[in-house]
């Protein structure tokens, strides 16, 4: 059975995937004079606020000790107990020796808690009375290999005393041996004590004899004291070289201050060198050369300037950041204690890891994510010069495109970006891809897995499609799959069938990188669905009769009108902010309080967004265009027949399945109901944001790509909400102007309009008939061979003023 | 609590249910169908973001 602890609110094991299990040290009065201040002062609330910093910087349980001279141990534990067991989601190693003290706080703990610590120092009294209490509570404990002699020096006397405590806490009490934490005890080997010399490899070699000769206990380790009375910075480096060490002989979990532990990977060749020399003691020099080698090395305790921070952590946090400042400096720095292209593996695709991390967490947006993205690829070009072109060899590839007749590359471009920055080999090949050139270009180029991308829902069933051209075909990549019309759902039931090879759903560019690693670990599995009782609602009205009666409005024009000039400044007054910020942009609120989150908007996306209004008035990036026009109609069934100077042009509307059973036809009067009138428009925010959009993502400026791109696609729909409002007037279905686009967002307005390839009429084709009525070609749009209209940035509807008209999905 | 749909700006407001997913007035958004989208632009729940 596997060992956990517990709070109220979560378990955490104690051999975590990737030990050690971290446990926080810093709530002691003897270690931290933060918190020996604030117990000193009784202000409870500062202790509480340095568990939960320990906690924010990667602590999963807190150690808690309040023994100190003057104070009443009882009385502060039962009071710091009952507010860390509330108020904070970690278990808790509660750190007494105390039996009383124990008997008096166990009860309290409504989890699962680990005794810190039992030993032999009187003999076995304590001992017996804690393990008493440990098997009561359930509780876990901490042993020290400490006897009335004194504390074990050497690996044979660690041994014997842990196996005295082992007969004792398992034979005698019936502790269960996971539950055993050996704290088999380390010393300082920076006092330039001989005798001390080897005193971590008596704590390695302990670890490894009692591993083998008691199995299924557990260890925990005091990792600092290593490097007592050595200089912070370096104690930094030795110590996290130190835990590496005893990880990899077996120690589970480490007592340390989780803030100051370094990835291995991040510490460089010279660095671990020195470290292991002095842990080994690989010669007499080696404290010396030590303490020479971090001579530089300063550090501030915990409010280190960026000067004093190790350069690999300085490049850490340029990456964490999005900072591109001094990014050459440090690197060539960087260069002359790493290989480039270790810089590359160790210290930045890690730190993008941690960023993507963060993203999943929701503890970072999206538009930091590609400012972190943009430091990746600029270190990276600093780095080609001097190291042969990332070997492609070894790397896992991607082969990325955008379906057939779909035009939409944003999604696919994100997850390029993310890809790549994380290491991974992308071939992008484009827009509207047919099955045939994938393939083609799949076996060409040899790649490990092949994503596609459509925005479209014709997008989506055109993938299901493919799936089984690929396997005629014979690919043997996995596909992975992305795009707005997609479900999981779809996927499972339609593509994964198709293809033999895993087939996986993508719900963001973050799923593709998820989906590569567990490829990587020969983990990827075809998404899988499950038919729950969960049904998906589909909003819509709800009434089912609609109103005959009603007139067609005055129309101010039969035909269609072109107007070129449009002053763009208008189009802003009608943007959806919440879309635009929250949605394209990814500024959402996630975790951040409201008011946190209004600081972000008013530091952060409002200059942005006055930055990208300025200078696309400026540049004249907006070239807002419209036709549009009113005509005759009848209504039949589920077809609207609409007269244009002699001809008949047919509109086929498809019908709800379901009650109510709507259709937009029906809106609209029949002939021998008198007629109607409709309108439609087409308009257009022009080309040359489009292009502008394409050369940053050309020139890797990832964050304004997003950023310009997503103004862009909600600028278009702010002309459709300002042409839509001018026609209601025109019509006089409305009297003059709006100030509210709140309201409009939610249809406040009469009547509905309706866009082509949109659930209410999902059919792209009607833009032929469209496209017939009002030539936008004049206005610069056209058409691609599966009906969508280029630019992207543009976008058609028909203008219904039926009162009842809002919103429906068939 | 109001919230906002971060894909078309619509906001679910107890308040005022919502009668387009035949929601009555004072149900609070986490209490709503699990099934529950957003009534313009279908976006699901996890689209949306807190307002207060």
């Amino acid at each position: 059975m596997k060992a956990s602890v517990a709070s109220l609110y979560q378990a955490v094991e104690l051999n975590q995937d990737i030990p050690p299990l971290l446990i926080g040290e810093r709530c002691n009065p003897n270690g931290s004079k933060a918190f020996r201040d604030a117990l000193l002062a009784e202000d409870w609330e500062g202790c509480l606020t340095l568990g939960l910093d320990q906690e924010a910087r990667g602590a999963q349980v807190l150690d808690l000790c309040v023994a100190y001279a003057g104070r009443d141990e009882l009385q502060d534990m039962t009071t710091l107990v009952k507010l860390f067991s509330n108020s904070c989601k970690l278990p808790l190693m509660l750190d007494s020796t105390s039996p009383e003290t124990l008997a008096a706080i166990l009860p309290l703990y409504p989890g699962r808690a680990i005794i810190n610590s039992i030993n032999l120092e009187d003999g076995g009294a304590n001992l017996d009375k804690i393990c008493q209490l440990a098997k009561k509570y359930g509780a876990a404990v901490v042993a020290l290999t400490i006897t009335e002699e004194g504390m074990a020096l050497t690996a044979e006397k660690k041994l014997a005393v842990a196996k005295q405590i082992y007969q004792l806490a398992v034979a005698k009490h019936g502790l269960r041996p996971q539950d055993i934490l050996f704290d088999l005890l380390t010393f300082t080997v920076g006092s330039g004590d001989e005798t001390m010399r080897d005193a971590a490899l008596q704590t390695l070699e302990a670890i490894k004899l009692v591993t083998q000769q008691l199995p299924g206990v557990g260890f925990t380790l005091g990792v600092s004291n290593i490097s007592f009375g050595l200089r912070p910075a370096a104690r930094k480096v030795l110590n996290s070289v130190f835990l590496h060490e005893a990880v990899a002989l077996g120690l589970n979990t480490a007592i340390v201050d989780a803030a100051k532990v370094l990835p291995y990977a991040s510490i460089s060749d010279v660095d671990r060198e020195k470290c292991l020399d002095l842990l080994y003691n690989r010669r007499d020099s080696a404290l010396m050369d030590f303490i020479e080698h971090f001579e530089q090395a300063v550090e501030k305790d915990d409010q280190t300037s960026a000067e004093d921070l190790r350069v690999e952590e300085q490049l850490r946090q340029k990456v964490l950041q999005g900072n591109k400042e001094g990014l050459e400096d440090l690197l060539s720095e960087l260069r002359g204690r790493w290989k480039p292209l270790d810089i590359v593996n160790n210290l930045l695709v890690p730190a993008m890891r941690e960023v993507g991390d963060l993203f999943g967490r929701g503890e970072l947006l999206l538009p930091f994510v590609l400012q972190s993205a943009e430091v990746m690829k600029q270190s990276v070009a600093l780095l080609e010069p001097y190291m042969e072109k990332l070997a492609d060899e070894g790397r896992t590839s991607i082969l990325l495109a955008t379906v057939a007749g779909d035009v939409h590359d944003i999604g696919k471009n994100l997850v390029d970006i993310i890809l790549t920055n994380n290491g991974y080999k992308v071939h992008n090949i484009g827009i509207k891809v047919p099955a045939e050139t994938i393939i083609a270009k799949a076996k060409e180029l040899r790649v490990d897995v092949v994503g596609l991308s459509g925005l479209l829902v014709k997008s989506a069933l055109l993938m299901k499609d493919n799936m089984a051209q690929f396997q005629a075909a014979g690919l043997t990549q996995p596909v992975l799959l992305g795009g707005a019309a997609l479900t999981e759902k779809f996927v499972a039931q339609d593509c994964v069938p198709n293809y033999q090879q895993p087939v996986v759903y993508c719900a963001d560019a973050f799923a593709g990188l998820k989906a590569i690693r567990e490829f990587e670990a020969g983990k990827l599995a075809a998404t899988t669905w499950e038919a729950s009782t969960l049904v998906a609602n589909r909003p819509g009205p709800q009434q089912e009769v609609l109103e005959r009666s009603q007139e067609p409005p005055e129309v101010p024009f039969l035909g269609r009108r072109m107007v070129e000039k449009i002053d763009p400044e208008v189009l802003f007054d009608y943007l959806n902010n919440a879309a635009l910020f929250r949605g394209r942009w990814g500024y959402r609120r996630g975790k951040l309080s409201k008011a946190e989150y209004d600081q972000l908007t008013a530091e952060t996306v409002i200059p942005l967004f006055q930055r990208l209004k300025e200078q696309a008035l400026a540049e004249g990036w907006l070239q807002p265009k419209v036709v549009y026009g009113y005509f005759d109609c009848v209504s039949e069934a589920e077809n609207l027949l609409v007269a244009d100077s002699g001809c008949t042009k047919v509109f086929s509307f498809p019908r709800q399945s379901t009650a109510p059973g709507l259709c937009i036809a029906d809106y609209f009067r029949t002939a021998e109901e008198g007629g109607d009138k409709v309108s439609f428009f087409v308009v257009t925010i022009g080309a040359a944001l489009a292009e502008k959009t394409k050369e940053l993502y050309e020139s890797d400026s990832y964050h304004d790509y997003l950023m310009l791109h997503g103004l862009g696609v909600e600028l278009t729909d702010a002309l459709a909400e300002y042409w839509h409002e001018l026609m209601r007037i025109e019509m006089g279905l409305q009297k003059k102007q709006s100030t509210d686009i709140q309201a409009y967002v939610a249809q406040g307005y009469r009547g509905s309009r309706y866009g082509f390839g949109y659930p209410s009429c999902p059919d792209l084709e009607a833009h032929e008939p469209l496209f017939e009525l009002l030539k936008p070609e004049e206005i610069g749009v056209g058409l691609t061979e599966s009906f969508e209209m280029v630019p992207e940035m543009s976008t058609s509807a028909i203008v219904v003023h039926h009162p009842q008209a809002k919103y429906f999905a068939v | 609590m109001r919230y906002i749909c971060t894909c078309c700006g619509y906001v679910y407001d107890p308040a005022k249910g919502d009668a387009m997913n035949n929601v009555a007035v004072g149900v609070e958004f986490a209490d709503l169908p699990e099934g529950w989208v957003c009534p313009l632009c279908y976006a699901t729940q996890d689209k949306f973001d807190p307002l207060d």
